[in-house]
């Protein structure tokens, strides 16, 4: 701390550095820049590589279906004599307002949100037009039995493309907000065989869930409810004062 | 002549530190989201643009934090310091994209305020595992924050050096509720260890630095209470324009040598505690080797039109040996005493 050698002396407000420290500023300088290149490559590098999700954001398609809520809304497009089943919700973190047109079939125009085959659109009410041909889709409930998971509840929308991450920890705040706004909460499980499964979450009598399972969302859950089939998707139905955190 | 002016105004080495510190930030951010667009092509925009401001403003941080200890044991960093409010703004200004981007993502266009939203949707304060993080970065922003906008030298004025220098301790805070906000947010889903080992490498990093230097501070603190003159050191033993720093009685000391002369003043420089010992005399000014503010020996008062003052201290020399009266005369005005050599 006390000098000893002649070092040279730094004043910041003169024009130049002095002569002597200049070649050890140059060092500096190269180490500054070096730990910002390989610490922003080591960090590109170990990041998780995510799955892949779509949000076709900026991009909206006409479709033509039929209004459900199976609890949630959803819209069942009738192509080649299958159904294709496609959840709806409003923009932002908002559910869709489609009160109005349950049972009826409608065009809209929707923004598509995909992941794992499971779909769903990003609408504005007010392009929804009623059509006038009959229209009885509905889908088909196919009771499974009553099954113990242990899973992760996140919102669907963020989950199936909007946000990617769109679950764990670092995501349950936006989670939050989006199932108490109206998103449909999903539950990440693994069936029997360990393979991946989602499941849509409804009460114990079958109705849509919001603010009831906030407190649950983006940690490791336990959950044992009737589990049906509607089409391409799973519904298990609990109460939510029955889950337990693991 | 308007020193102090000189001293907080733009001038050329301003401008080159300024131009180092956006060339490797700006390097660090496109490296961050180009690679990881490669890397990682399925994540988000958004998702990269927050991580890469984030992390930019954590790394910058320990910058930030060894700029000071590493002065203390090698004074060849002291150009770092020598600016080092603008590493503390561009800080802030990139924690604000990142806190920024993430607020937006995450809580807008929702049913809640969005910063109402930030405090309560994760009530898991029970749980380390789930404890929200989210709030911890917030506070650290806030204090980042208050830091930035009290940077200038306005405000030290204004608040009293003491109170500006407590609240600028306030980093450290802020630096501990970010390691919380990373290890408790983002370690938590993603599990390669190496990015917890960065982390903690940053720590032990910051953490040793820290120790050394204060090592150093206090081996120089631990002399007993002294009365009347207390010898020093050996008149050979300080070079020329150059001072001695010697703890007396729990005050730091300098003892200068120049033209023949001794003075003493004390080490702590009225603008922000830079080590006034660890200066040079300049157009016979003791000047501070952080930023440049100067004294006069004789007197500890700054060159007019500046008022500044330090305290200066009797010296005395007695074959060769260099003693110095702990009790302070400077602050009243009297001259120290300063013996021919
Ligand atoms: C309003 C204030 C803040 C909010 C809402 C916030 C939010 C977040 C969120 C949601 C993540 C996880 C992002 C992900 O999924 O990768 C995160 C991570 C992180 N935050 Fe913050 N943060 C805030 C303030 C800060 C500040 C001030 C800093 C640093 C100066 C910071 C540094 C980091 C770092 C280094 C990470 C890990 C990298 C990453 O995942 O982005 N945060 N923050
Ligand atoms: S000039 Fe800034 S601390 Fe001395």
């Amino acid at each position: 701390m006390n000098p000893t050698e002649d070092e040279p002396f730094y004043i910041g407000y003169q024009p130049q550095p002095p002569v002597g420290l200049r070649r050890w500023l140059r060092i500096v300088i190269v180490a500054l820049l070096a730990l910002a290149i390989s610490t922003a490559l080591l960090l590109a590098f170990t990041f998780r590589r995510l799955p892949l999700s779509v949000f076709e954001f900026g991009v909206e398609r006409e479709y033509v279906g039929v209004i459900r809520a199976q609890p949630y809304p959803l819209l069942l497009i009738k192509r080649d004599d299958r159904l294709e089943q496609f959840w709806l919700v409003g923009s932002g973190k908002h559910a869709a307002d489609v009160n109005a047109f349950v049972g009826q079939s409608v065009k809209l125009r929707g923004t598509l949100i995909t992941r794992d085959g499971l779909r769903m659109l990003e609408i504005n009410s007010s392009t929804i037009k009623r059509l006038n041909h009959a229209s009885a889709e509905a889908l088909p409930t196919e009771s499974l039995g009553r099954f113990t998971f242990v899973g992760e509840i996140v919102d669907s929308k963020c989950y199936l493309g909007v946000m990617n991450p769109g679950h764990t920890k670092p995501h349950r705040e936006c989670a939050v907000r989006c199932i108490s706004g109206g998103v449909p909460p999903l539950f990440l499980a693994h069936d029997s065989q360990g393979q991946a499964i989602a499941l849509q979450l409804a009460d114990a009598q079958g109705e849509p869930l919001s603010k009831e399972v906030l407190d649950f969302v983006a940690e490791p859950i336990e959950i044992t409810g009737e589990v049906s089939r509607q089409g391409e998707w799973l519904t298990l139905r609990a109460n939510p004062d029955t889950y337990t955190r693991k | 002549m308007s020193l102090r002016y000189r001293a907080i105004s733009w001038n050329p080495q301003k401008r080159r530190y300024d131009a180092v510190m956006a060339a490797s930030s700006g390097l660090y951010l496109a490296l961050f989201v180009g690679v990881s667009a490669f890397t990682n092509p399925n994540a988000t925009i958004e998702t990269l643009l927050i991580r890469a401001f984030g992390t930019a403003a954590l790394l910058l941080l320990h910058v930030i934090l060894l700029i000071g200890p590493l002065c203390r044991l090698q004074p060849r960093f002291l150009p770092l310091l020598y600016n080092r409010r603008h590493l503390g703004v561009t800080t802030f200004v990139m924690g604000l994209a990142h806190g920024g981007f993430a607020l937006f993502q995450f809580h807008a266009l929702g049913d809640t305020n969005p910063l109402v939203s930030l405090l309560i949707s994760n009530r898991r304060f029970d749980s380390l595992a789930n404890f929200p993080f989210q709030p911890l970065g917030f506070i650290a922003l806030v204090i980042l924050f208050l830091m930035a906008a009290t940077s200038h030298d306005f405000w030290l004025k204004q608040l009293s050096p003491v109170m500006w220098k407590r609240l600028h301790m306030l980093v450290y805070a802020a630096y501990a509720l970010l390691i919380a906000h990373v290890a408790l947010g983002v370690l938590q889903a993603e599990t390669n260890p190496l990015l917890a080992g960065v982390l903690a490498a940053g720590m032990i990093v910051v953490l040793t630095v820290h120790l050394l230097a204060a090592q150093r501070e206090h081996a120089m603190d631990k002399q007993p209470f002294e009365t009347g003159f207390v010898a020093v050191c050996a008149l050979g033993e300080i070079p020329e324009k150059r001072a001695r720093v010697i703890s007396l009685n729990g005050e730091r000391i300098a003892v200068f040598k120049h033209d023949g002369k001794l003075s003493a003043l004390s080490n702590v420089c009225q603008h922000q505690n830079g080590p006034l010992g660890e200066g040079r005399i300049v157009d016979g000014c003791v000047t501070c080797p952080w930023h440049g503010y100067q004294y006069l020996p004789e007197t500890g008062v700054s060159p007019p039109p500046f008022k500044e003052r330090v305290a200066t201290y009797r010296v005395k020399l007695i074959d060769g040996v260099v003693y110095v009266n702990p009790e302070p005369v400077g602050q009243d005005g009297i001259l120290s005493y300063t013996p021919s050599v």
